[in-house]
């Protein structure tokens, strides 16, 4: 591998390339770490498009595959490098270039953190609403290659619908501008929505020009406390049905309640079986007023409590405990496989219960969690200890609950993306002509198939 | 923390979800994730406990390449002690010997005299005015705090309570001015203040090289002189020590060791000094005093829940005064102890976004409870002046 280093040295500055056992070994796995844990044979770090373009060639003229990452954060093994070769890291390249107050535009380098990013928007009055939880350290090209969202999604959508245009690396070196910085765009094939989601196996994702809205003037929480799941999940749909749409609507158990009071200024009442937390934002009357349809639906449908949070300080500890609530159970469990599933809000009740019964009958414990607002409820197989039989257990309920929230009219990932960890569902959900359609997608832009080899697919999209 | 296998569990905690990108001043800089907590404490745990990896000094630079700042502790929702293991690591790779043996013993002077004592002082003296001392480290004071007072300071008006002054080498060496407007605040406030004899270093230092054995003797000198006191509180104005005092004896001493129960003791009572003032309330409120200040939130601030706002609950008690806050008050100044003499560009990059952040706030007076952040920050503020909250404090009473 000395002449990896060495040619990588001499085409981007010694400086940027790292080989040593010790920096392979940081680089080798992310946020699913118990999924696959495999070194790169090299991590460069490039600082511009220039850079990335000069690698990517020669690991085309060299047949290396190369796996882009961003923060490293990602719940699907998407920023691995299971095939070796080149690892980019593209946190260096994090400048905001642009934030066009006039156009309500902004460009960014691939790099840049997101909630820098947000600060930097909310600094001009201005909001960029999507809010993964790793939003402190993910990064916004990671973003748009795997459509991450996050809570915001129910009112504000994901990623991918703000994004208008991109600066990509082609397989070959080349470097392509997609779309602009125009809020209608009708010229070819979409190929900015290509790019986006395509999670580094089309290209290396270098700017982006993100649409960005002005920031709602009042926003207000309510906490609604259900004595059963089957009412919070009801109450989701009815919640959307009454013509209210909030920014954030999230279910909790109530053990996640309980981790969640570690955080908060004020703890919410352990009562409860199932929790909605919810977020409004918008005017101040409209906040106000649908503030009141929440709590009439609410009450009218029986919840427990219905508490609408008037202390700004004290709504953020609730969402910044929401933040943390993924890592926390991380930690307490020894593994914890991260679902995606994501359904029509409308049948949330149906897959919550689909769920449950799921968890009974293959035995092991499954909690659930997430962006029910958005039909994104992440079910979590919960670990306690690893074994092969309950990977095996875990393996059949995984399926089982992505067949039913298949046969709810649902997807297989509505904001992880598919990497490695979905990509045995994936002709599930697409069926085969989809997937054939897409590997000849592949094929034109990575002839060479040195792009993030061996995800999305599960031969590896080899053309 | 002798013990690295000890941390086995706690590394199995690590939920690879990477939130301490977002806070490690080091990561910051240098933008590797090789130098961030996640990859540092489970490379530490390849190369140290599970031998899946040979040590090598590019593992030596990960294991060093930390101000042992606790920022990382802060963020991770599992609160897994990163620095706990570093320090641990250190222990096992040098034994106590990461430095030369001069530095070793020049260290050890130092903390045991709490700066540069008689047989230092002079020698000290003459390399600040030779200019041998590195770049940014500050210039000793004439005369340390310990030449000039000991014994009690009786309270002024009734007496409200009694307690022990822990003055750190910092503070006693650079900023014995420091000391003294404790001394005078807590006195005028009724607080009878006791200054141990026989209190030597908190040991952080040596912690910092991994010298367990020299950080626990310090450790049971500091018991011995702080447990003969019989008062109602022990405090100090720097919140390295404070951390030292009240979390770190007990993880210091081997187990079964008999100073234990005592050091639990001495922690029960520890607090940092403005959180103390804040707790037991001002005599008398103080006069008006117009000024802007800005606060800088020293890294070792976890210790204790209420060490981090006590400033700023202290200025609301003052009239007049202006607080404007920085974007990040809690980031990171780049001292780290010892650490800027050793990694000089790395910490310079960290103090220049600091310093560019509170330049923003156009305050006049910047206020820290932690004396290294103070002398690190100061030679590029000249036109700032640099205090300890109590010492602002002082300035409103006019002494």
């Amino acid at each position: 591998m000395k002449t990896l280093e060495s040619d990588l040295g001499k085409i981007v500055g010694a400086e940027k390339v790292k080989t040593d056992p010790e920096d392979l070994f940081s680089y080798s796995s992310d946020a699913t770490h118990y999924f696959v844990w495999k070194n790169p044979d090299a991590v460069v770090l490039p600082e511009s498009a220039e850079d990335v373009s000069k690698v990517v060639r020669y690991a085309f003229d060299n047949s290396i595959p190369v796996t882009p990452r961003g923060a490293g954060s990602g719940l699907s093994a998407g920023a691995t490098p299971i095939k070796g070769g080149i690892v980019l890291d593209m946190k260096r390249m994090r400048r905001i270039i642009e934030v066009n107050r006039g156009n309500m535009t902004a460009k960014v380098e691939a790099g840049v953190v997101l909630s820098n990013f947000h600060r930097a928007v909310e600094k001009q009055g201005l909001f960029y609403p999507p809010d993964p939880q790793s939003m402190d350290v993910c990064t916004i090209g990671g973003n748009v290659a795997t459509r991450a969202g996050g809570p915001c999604g129910v009112k504000y959508g994901t990623t991918g619908n703000y994004v208008l245009g991109l600066e990509v690396v082609l397989p070959d070196g080349q470097v392509i501008n997609t779309g602009g910085i125009c809020v209608k765009q009708s010229a070819g094939y979409d190929l900015s929505h290509l790019l986006t989601g395509s999670e580094g196996t089309l290209g290396v994702i270098t700017k982006i020009n993100l649409r960005i809205l002005p920031l709602p003037k009042a926003r207000k929480t309510v906490v609604v406390v259900c004595d059963s799941i089957s009412l919070a999940a009801r109450l989701v749909s009815e919640i959307i049905a009454s013509g209210t749409t909030p920014a954030k609507l999230e279910y909790l158990h109530k053990g996640a309640i309980g981790l969640m009071n570690m955080f908060v200024l004020k703890p919410l009442p352990v009562a409860g079986e199932a929790y909605l937390l919810i977020e409004l934002d918008g005017g101040s009357s409209q906040v106000e007023e649908e503030a009141r349809q929440v709590d009439k639906v609410c009450k009218e449908m029986q919840a427990l409590e219905v508490r609408v949070v008037e202390d700004a300080q004290e709504a953020q500890s609730y969402w910044n405990a929401r933040k943390n609530l993924n890592p926390i159970l991380m930690s307490i469990f020894k593994k914890m496989i991260n679902e995606d599933v994501t359904v029509p809000r409308d049948r949330i009740p149906e897959l919550i219960k689909a769920v449950q019964e799921i968890s009974a009958s293959v035995g092991v414990n499954i909690g659930m969690g997430g962006h029910a607002g958005d039909g994104n409820i992440h079910p979590v197989v919960l670990m306690m200890e690893v074994s092969k039989e309950l990977d095996k257990k875990a393996d059949q309920a995984i399926e089982k609950i992505i067949r039913k929230g298949l046969e709810l009219g649902g997807t297989i990932s509505g904001e992880h993306g598919i990497g490695l960890h979905k990509a045995k569902f994936l002709a599930l959900e697409t069926g085969a002509a989809q997937i054939e359609l897409m590997k000849r997608v592949k094929a034109a832009f990575d002839p060479k198939g040195i792009m993030n080899p061996g995800k999305i697919w599960t031969d590896g999209g080899k053309a | 923390m002798r013990d690295l296998k000890k941390y086995q569990d706690q590394i199995a905690k690590c939920s690879f979800c990477e939130f301490c990108q977002a806070t490690c001043p080091v990561y910051l800089e240098d933008l590797l994730e090789t130098h961030v907590a996640r990859a540092r404490m489970n490379l530490i745990s390849a190369c140290l406990v599970e031998n899946s990896l040979p040590v090598s000094k590019r593992f030596e630079e990960v294991v060093n390449r930390c101000l042992l700042c606790t920022n990382c502790v802060q963020a991770c929702p599992a609160r897994i002690p990163v620095d706990e293991m570093v320090v641990s690591a250190r222990h096992k790779l040098y034994g106590g010997k990461r430095q030369g043996l001069v530095r070793r013993k020049l260290l050890r002077q130092f903390m045991e005299q709490r700066g540069f004592g008689s047989i230092l002082g002079r020698a000290g003296a003459i390399a600040a005015g030779t200019g041998l001392f590195p770049e940014d480290f500050p210039k000793p004071a004439a005369r340390p705090f310990s030449e000039t007072q000991q014994g009690v300071i009786p309270a002024e008006g009734k007496k409200r309570a009694r307690v022990a002054y822990f003055v750190g080498c910092a503070t006693n060496a650079f900023y014995p001015g420091t000391a003294e407007d404790v001394i005078k605040v807590l006195s005028k406030n009724g607080i009878e203040v006791v200054v141990p004899e026989g209190v030597v270093c908190c040991g952080l230092p040596a912690i910092v090289e991994g010298d367990l054995e020299t950080a626990a003797e310090l450790a049971r000198k500091n018991i011995d002189a702080l447990s003969a006191q019989q008062v109602d509180a022990i405090v100090t104005d720097c919140t390295s020590c404070g951390r030292s005092l009240k979390t770190k004896f007990s993880k210091i001493l081997p187990e079964n060791d008999p100073a234990l129960l005592k050091a639990i003791a001495i922690a029960e009572k520890t607090w940092e000094v403005t959180d103390y003032i804040n707790q037991v309330g001002l005599a008398d409120a103080p006069p008006a005093f117009s000024q802007k200040v800005t606060y800088h939130i020293p890294c070792h601030r976890g210790w204790s829940p209420a060490v981090a706002n006590a400033p700023r609950s202290l200025l609301a008690r003052i009239p007049g005064i202006q607080l404007v806050e920085m974007e990040f008050p809690e980031k990171c100044c780049g001292a780290g102890g010892t650490f800027f003499m050793e990694y000089k560009e790395l910490s310079q990059g960290i103090r220049a976004k600091k310093v560019e952040d509170i330049v923003q706030t156009s305050a006049q007076i910047l206020i820290t409870q932690c004396p290294s952040c103070r002398s690190y920050l100061a030679p590029t503020l000249p036109d700032l002046k640099i205090m300890h909250p109590i010492s602002l404090l002082a300035r409103t009473y006019g002494i």
